[in-house]
């Protein structure tokens, strides 16, 4: 952070807001295995290390993840990979209980 | 559909499938792997001679991997390229490749936490430019465990555009000419690092590989139950395709542990068994040092590959060894009752400087349960503890007052599910490891003297103010007596603002009581949502 300079009013909050410690800490919550570092707005935490900037609930934008191979790392990419994900459940923050899983480890 | 149901369904549906496979004339074994891979490959990958007269494959020749990184390769043609193996000749196929194009040993020891699915944890030193192009989706250890040509790392960069366009758009990679320092710069980068040919894989080919069937001793830790110590038979199955495996032994707490299964052997080395242990499918990822005299590594809930713990096991030799004592601490002035494991325990125990033997309460071949104490003037350190002629060396920390306490794993992810939807809540297993302060009195210096896992009281607790007002610890999950967290419900929560999930940023808090004193610490705990991806290699 110490090499970015903030340019508008809300960089200079932000930037005070995160210590060096917190950008640390930022840094190890998004490289656990099996977190995504690509804060974009995030998966698994946002890149403020917060949970504030994700789309909450998850379940109200999650085609948007999959229909444009957004997080193919997290979310079956419905693009190329696995296009019948999700096949009868149009709205996912109604009926997400009917959402499955790929589970590569059994086939 | 129940995915716990479905799953066990699967797994006797398998099984029955092997049963009548097995019955078959002609086994998947004796065709060959390298007939199976004619058979169902050459449609794509052409066959060729190399200069020595072996065959080449394209694409698949140019490259190594572990059985789990094979595994996946299969299963993506499987799944994408409409490739149909039976099962047994999948297996035959994965095993044919992970022994003649696997990892040595020293290739794979970097990154075994991977294969081992211990995963809660914070991988460091990684290169800039491939965390920034390859680890901000995968673990480092996914692409650390594959060998590959230059041109094979290239072909790689063009499959991740073609099957995922938007890899390119993404943070970290829009800002920058993506494809080009994908394909001109980190693949041969990769290549340099992770190539194809090595020495250390030539020799392990033209090596010996060691032998594994006998008795063995194990030691090792199952999240919610505790430490545990046994024997594990290897009988070579029918087959020769593997072991039948049978576990059986005792909890610290005295309880049994009993099981038996079924293991494999990649590589010569990568040990890879799946056994009921008292009526649990659990996992074992071990690797076999290159004379066999060990195996090392976790093993874990099949359907929770996060919970596990480290599994030891060393070969019955019929002499006399000296491996642990459960618990590995004692405070100068206490009295308490110990576990000495080992093998074929014959002779006198001595416990080092100022630590003797009260009672020996029960005695075997295997174990002594005993009553110990240390002196309370004695002087603290590590103790080699003898029985007979065997030693184990520094297996016993005397210490004078608890100093700290360390949280393993220091950073944890869990995850939301249940709540009857399909998969299941991700949780996470926390112990606490102790620490005296050393020789030097100071705590947090490098010879704080390790005392080893102890039981604690646990609890959760917001990671910060911001956390606090968001009032994670109420709805992101609980943790039990024995250190594991479970994750809170899937699906939105309207009883969060905007029917938020219920996802959080914690601390796990461990305290133990030493003395008259308190001594607390703590980890990091990320609740997130589900992975609807569940990869057999993160």
């Amino acid at each position: 952070m110490k090499h970015l300079k903030s340019f508008n009013k809300k960089a200079v909050q932000l930037q005070k807001a995160v210590s060096p410690e917190e950008v640390e800490d930022v840094v190890a919550m998004q490289t656990i295995v099996g977190c995504t570092a690509t804060a974009d707005p995030g998966w698994e935490i946002d890149a403020f290390g917060g949970l504030s900037s994700l789309c909450q609930p998850m379940e109200s934008d999650l085609y948007g993840c999959a229909d444009a191979c957004w997080w193919p790392a997290q979310v079956p990419d419905t693009m190329s990979t696995y296009p019948d994900w999700g096949n009868g459940v149009d709205k996912a923050n109604e009926d997400w209980r009917k959402i499955d899983g790929i589970f590569e480890d059994e086939q | 559909m129940n995915h716990k149901k479905a799953r066990l369904r699967l797994f006797f549906r398998s099984a029955l499938l092997l049963m009548i496979a097995g019955l078959g004339s002609l086994s998947a074994q004796a065709r060959g792997g390298e007939e199976i891979l004619r058979e169902h490959c050459t449609l794509c990958h052409a066959e060729t001679t190399t200069e020595s007269g072996a065959a080449h494959f394209s694409r698949i020749s140019d490259q190594r991997k572990t059985p789990e990184g094979w595994h996946m390769s299969i299963n993506r043609m499987l799944h994408l390229r409409g490739v149909w193996l039976p099962p047994q000749e999948k297996q035959a196929l994965v095993e044919y490749l992970a022994n003649t194009q696997g990892l040595a040993p020293s290739e794979a020891a970097p990154f075994r936490y991977l294969l081992e699915q211990d995963t809660n944890r914070v991988e460091t030193e990684v290169d800039p430019n491939l965390e920034q192009m390859c680890a901000r989706c995968h673990s480092a250890a996914r692409f650390g465990l594959q060998r590959r040509t230059e041109q094979e790392w290239q072909y790689l960069v063009n499959f991740h555009m073609g099957q995922f366009p938007t890899t390119e758009l993404h943070a970290m990679a829009r800002d920058r000419e993506w494809y080009r320092l994908a394909h001109d710069e980190v693949a041969p980068e990769l290549a340099e690092r992770y190539g194809l040919k090595s020495e250390a894989w030539e020799e392990w080919l033209s090596q010996d590989k060691p032998l594994l069937k006998g008795s063995w001793r194990v030691i090792g830790f199952v999240p919610g139950k505790g430490e545990y110590d046994g024997r594990m038979t290897a009988v070579p199955d029918e087959d020769g395709n593997g072991f039948m495996l049978q576990m059986k032994g005792h909890y610290a707490d005295g309880s049994p542990l009993e099981g038996e299964g079924h293991a494999r052997v990649y590589t010569g080395y990568e040990w890879r068994g799946t056994l009921m242990l008292d009526d649990v499918e659990m996992r074992q990822v071990l690797a076999a040092d290159p004379e066999g005299e060990t195996l090392r590594g976790r093993m874990f809930l099949a359907d929770s590959r996060r919970l596990g713990g480290a599994m030891n096991a060393y070969k019955d030799h019929e002499r006399t060894e000296v491996l642990a004592i459960q618990p590995g601490y004692l405070r100068l002035g206490e009295s308490r009752e110990v576990t000495l494991i080992g093998q074929h325990l014959n002779g006198e125990v001595s416990l080092g400087e100022g630590v003797r033997v009260e009672e020996v309460i029960e005695r075997s071949d295997d174990r002594i349960r005993m009553r110990i104490s240390a002196a309370a003037k004695g002087s603290p350190g590590v103790r080699d503890v003898t029985v007979g002629e065997a030693t184990g060396d520094n297996i016993l920390a005397v210490y004078d007052r608890l100093a700290r306490l360390e949280v393993e794993p220091a950073h944890a992810l869990a995850r939301v599910g249940g709540n009857g939807g399909q998969l299941d809540k991700m949780r996470v297993a926390f112990r606490a490891v102790g620490y005296a302060a050393g020789a030097d009195g100071e705590v947090g210096t490098d010879d704080d003297l390790r005392l080893g896992y102890m039981p604690a009281d646990w609890s959760i607790i917001p990671a910060d103010e911001t956390a606090a007002h968001e009032q994670d610890a109420d709805y992101a999950g609980t943790i039990d007596a024995h250190g594991i967290f479970t994750p809170g419900d899937a699906g939105p929560n309207p009883e969060r603002p905007k029917s938020a999930n219920n996802v959080g940023r914690l601390k796990a808090v461990a305290t133990v009581d030493d003395g008259t004193d308190q001594v607390s610490g703590e980890s990091r705990l990320l609740v997130a949502v589900q992975d609807y991806v569940q990869r057999v290699l993160d």
